[in-house]
C-alpha cells in the first residue's frame, strides 16, 4: 500500500468517524454512510441491513445508488455469503455472474452490479447487520481494502448501536415522562371509569399504536370482563371470550406477551377478527397488583412492528400505575357504596323514629343532647339545629313534687330507671312516663342514655274511669241485690198486712195495721226509687249489667 | 175458677199469693222449690202460674220455659224484686203474659190474674 493510498484510507476514515460522530439517530447514521461511501471508496452503490431479531433476516435500513426494483428482491444473496457475513466474515465476489444464486444474480445483473463486497456490521463481537458496497464495473477488492472496509464496518456498528442506545435512552426518557403523566392522571381520579380510559387512551398513543383493550378480572366470579377500549370497533370487540387464548393466559400469569405477527401467531384465537380489523402486532401485559393479577392490558397495533424491552417495560409500569389507581378506585366505590348504605340506614332508622309516636330523646354522657325524634322536637317546639348540644338539664325541667328526671338516676345506678311526671296543661293535668336506658360501650361504660317519654294522660284517665265505673258497678249490683233481697219479703210483708188491713176492719186495730201498711209502702216506694235510679244510671255508665227502665 | 200454680223462694210471699188468689175462689199450689213445681205441672197441668224470677237453683224463666214445654196452653205473671231489661224480654218471648215487679199491690195482683185468665178464655 503506497503513503498516498494509506493517506487516503485515513481521510476516509477520519470522514465517516466525524459524520457519525455528528449523528445520534442511527437511521440518519446509515443514511449519511450509504449516501458518502461510494464517492469515498470509489463505488457506485452501497446498502446497510440489519438484522432483526425476530426474524433472523436482513431488514434494508438504508440504501443509495440503486433501483427500488432490486431492492425490492425476495433474497438479498445468497444463503452461504448472509450466512458467512452474519458469522462475521466479509464475502467479496468479483463477477456476480458467477454467483449460484439465480435470483440475486438476475437481480444484480438487470441493476448492473458486477462486484459486491459484503461486510458484517459487528458491535461487540456480535454481528447486528451487514454492509453492501457494490461496483458497476469488475472489481477485484484487495485485502487492504477489505481489511480497511471491515473497519469501516465495525465503526460502522459502533454508530449504529450508539445510535439505537442512545435512542433507546431518549425513548426511556420520553416514556419516563409519558409514565410520570398517565400515573398522574390516572391517580388524579377516584373514578374507576375515567382511570381505565385514561390508560386505554395515552398507551396506545405512547407507543405508536392504534387500539387498546383493559380487562379486569371480576373479584366474586373470577372472570375476564371487558373494561375499557379505546380504537376498536364495536364488532372486534364483541368477537368471544378471550380467556382461553394463549397470550390471554399467559399474561395471567404475570408475563408480558409481544406478538410481531398476530396472523401467524398461535397465541392469537381470532385470527379473522384481527385480520378484519386491521391488527398486525399484539402487546399483552398483565396489571399486577401487590404481586397478583387483577386483570391484562392490551395493546393492538395495525403496523406490523416489534415491541422494543423498553415498551413492554413501559407498558408494563403503566399497567402497575393502573393496577394501583384501579384498586384506589375500586376502594374507593366500595368505601362509598358502604357510606351510601349506611346513609340510607341512617335515612331508614330516623324515619322508623320519626315515625314512633312517644317521643325519643339521646344525650351522651355528658348529658349533652345528640338526637331526638320529630315527636320530641315538635313538642317541646325545637328545631334540630338549636336542639344538638343542649344540655339534658333544660329538656327535663324539675317540677316540684315530681320524681327526678330518670337520667340521672341511669347516670348513677348503671340501670334503666322510670319515672312518672305531671304537667299542668290547657286541658288539664297530663302524664308523662320517661324511660332512660343506658347504652353501653365496649367498655361497659355508658356512652349515651336513650329516653322514651311516653303520654300516658289518656291510659292514667281511662284507668280513673273505670275505678269509677267499678265503684258505680257496685252500687248498682248492691242496689240489684237490696231491691231484690227487700222487695220479695216486702211484697209479703205488705200482701199479708194489706190482707189483715181487710180483717181487722172496724177493730180498735185496724188504725195500727194501716200505720203497718203505710210504712211498708213507704219502703217499697224507697225501693222502687233505688230501682229506678239505678236504672237511669246503668244507660250512662253500664253496658253490660243493665236495669229495666222503669 | 182456676188452678193455680205459685213458685218462689220466699215462702212468706207464696204463703201470701196462695191466700189472696185462694180468697179469690182459685185452686193454688204453692211450691218453694222448682223441682217440685215442674214435676207438679206434669202430673196436674195448671191454668196459670206465678213464678219468681230468681230462685235457688234455676232462674224463674228457665223454669217458665220447661213448664211451657209440659203445659203450652198454661198462662204465666212474672214476679220479680230486680227487673231487668233480659229477663223481661226472655220472659215475653217464652210466652209470659205480665211481668210485675215486686213489692206488688194486693189489688193489683188480683186485677192482674183476673185479666189474664179472663183472656185465656
Amino acid at each position: 500500500m503506497d503513503n498516498s493510498r494509506e493517506y487516503r484510507y485515513l481521510q476516509v476514515f477520519h470522514q465517516v468517524t466525524r459524520m457519525i460522530s455528528m449523528v445520534r439517530d442511527s437511521h440518519q447514521v446509515m443514511a449519511n454512510i450509504v449516501h458518502s461511501l461510494p464517492e469515498l471508496l470509489a463505488i457506485d452503490a452501497c446498502t446497510i441491513r440489519l438484522l432483526d431479531q425476530a426474524s433472523g433476516a436482513f431488514v434494508l435500513g438504508a440504501a443509495a445508488g440503486l433501483s427500488p426494483e432490486y431492492l425490492a428482491r425476495p433474497d438479498v444473496d445468497s444463503r452461504e455469503t448472509i450466512a458467512t457475513a452474519a458469522s462475521g466474515h466479509p464475502v467479496a465476489m468479483r463477477a456476480v455472474a458467477d454467483s449460484p444464486h439465480r435470483s440475486f444474480r438476475e437481480a444484480a445483473l438487470r441493476e448492473g452490479i458486477e462486484s459486491v463486497l459484503t461486510l458484517p456490521i459487528a458491535f461487540q463481537e456480535r454481528v447486528i447487520g451487514i454492509m453492501r458496497l457494490l461496483t458497476r464495473t469488475p472489481r477485484e477488492f484487495a485485502e487492504d481494502e477489505i481489511l480497511f472496509s471491515v473497519a469501516l464496518a465495525e465503526q460502522i456498528g459502533i454508530a449504529i448501536s450508539n445510535g439505537r442506545m442512545f435512542r433507546q435512552l431518549e425513548q426511556q426518557v420520553d416514556f419516563l415522562h409519558e409514565l410520570q403523566s398517565i400515573s398522574q392522571l390516572v391517580n388524579s381520579t377516584l373514578d374507576l371509569d375515567r382511570v381505565l380510559q385514561t390508560i386505554v387512551e395515552l398507551l396506545p398513543r405512547s407507543l405508536r399504536a392504534q387500539g387498546c383493550t383493559i380487562r379486569l378480572l371480576t373479584p366474586q366470579s373470577n372472570d375476564l370482563v371487558l373494561a375499557a377500549s379505546a380504537g376498536l370497533s364495536p364488532e372486534y370487540l364483541d368477537r368471544g371470550e378471550v380467556v382461553d387464548e394463549k397470550n390471554t393466559i399467559q399474561a395471567l400469569r404475570g408475563e408480558a406477551v409481544a406478538i410481531q405477527d398476530v396472523a401467524r401467531d398461535d397465541r392469537v384465537q381470532y385470527h379473522e377478527h384481527m385480520e378484519k380489523e386491521g391488527i398486525r402486532s399484539l402487546l399483552a401485559v398483565p396489571i399486577k397488583v401487590m404481586d397478583e393479577v387483577i386483570g391484562i392490558i392490551r395493546v393492538l397495533a395495525r403496523e406490523r412492528r416489534t415491541f422494543s424491552q423498553t415498551e413492554i417495560d413501559f407498558s408494563l409500569a403503566v399497567a402497575e400505575a393502573g393496577g394501583s389507581a384501579i384498586t384506589n378506585a375500586r376502594t374507593y366505590r366500595k368505601i362509598t357504596l358502604l357510606f351510601n348504605q349506611i346513609e340510607e340506614h341512617e335515612r331508614f332508622l330516623a324515619n322508623i323514629l320519626d315515625c314512633i309516636r312517644p317521643q325519643l330523646l339521646v344525650v351522651d354522657r355528658q348529658g349533652r343532647a345528640v338526637m331526638a325524634n320529630r315527636a320530641f322536637l315538635e313538642i317541646n317546639g325545637l328545631q334540630e339545629s338549636e336542639f344538638l348540644g343542649m344540655e339534658y338539664g333544660r329538656l327535663c325541667q324539675a317540677v316540684e313534687g315530681n320524681p327526678p328526671c330518670p337520667m340521672q338516676q341511669v347516670m348513677t345506678t348503671g340501670r334503666m330507671a322510670i319515672s312518672v311526671q305531671q304537667v299542668q296543661a290547657e286541658d288539664g293535668t297530663r302524664w308523662y312516663e320517661r324511660t332512660a336506658t343506658p347504652m353501653t360501650g365496649e367498655s361497659g361504660a355508658i356512652e349515651f342514655v336513650i329516653e322514651i317519654i311516653r303520654d300516658i294522660t289518656a291510659q292514667r284517665r281511662l284507668e280513673a274511669e273505670q275505678a269509677e265505673r267499678s265503684k258505680l258497678a257496685g252500687v248498682i249490683e248492691m242496689a240489684g241485690a237490696v231491691a231484690h233481697e227487700i222487695n220479695s219479703p216486702l211484697f209479703a210483708a205488705l200482701g199479708t198486712a194489706q190482707m189483715m188491713e181487710g180483717d181487722l176492719a172496724g177493730s180498735e186495730l185496724e188504725e195500727d195495721i194501716r200505720t203497718v201498711v203505710r210504712n211498708l209502702k213507704t219502703i217499697s216506694e224507697l225501693t222502687a226509687k233505688m230501682t229506678v235510679m239505678t236504672g237511669y244510671s246503668s244507660r250512662d255508665y253500664v253496658g253490660e249489667t243493665r236495669i229495666v227502665d222503669l | 175458677m182456676a188452678e193455680i200454680l205459685v213458685l218462689d223462694d220466699v215462702f212468706d210471699a207464696t204463703v201470701l199469693v196462695g191466700k189472696i188468689l185462694t180468697r179469690k175462689g182459685h185452686t193454688v199450689h204453692t211450691f218453694t222449690e222448682e223441682d217440685a213445681a215442674l214435676e207438679f205441672v206434669k202430673a196436674h197441668p195448671v191454668d196459670l202460674a206465678i213464678l219468681d224470677i230468681k230462685l235457688q237453683k234455676m232462674s224463674g224463666i228457665e223454669v217458665l220455659g220447661l213448664m211451657k214445654q209440659a203445659c203450652p196452653t198454661m198462662h204465666a205473671i212474672m214476679l220479680t224484686g230486680y227487673p231487668t231489661v233480659e229477663t223481661a224480654r226472655e220472659a215475653m218471648q217464652l210466652g209470659a203474659d205480665e211481668y210485675c215487679v215486686k213489692p206488688i199491690d194486693k189489688d193489683e195482683l188480683e186485677d192482674k190474674v183476673e185479666k189474664v185468665l179472663k183472656g185465656k178464655k
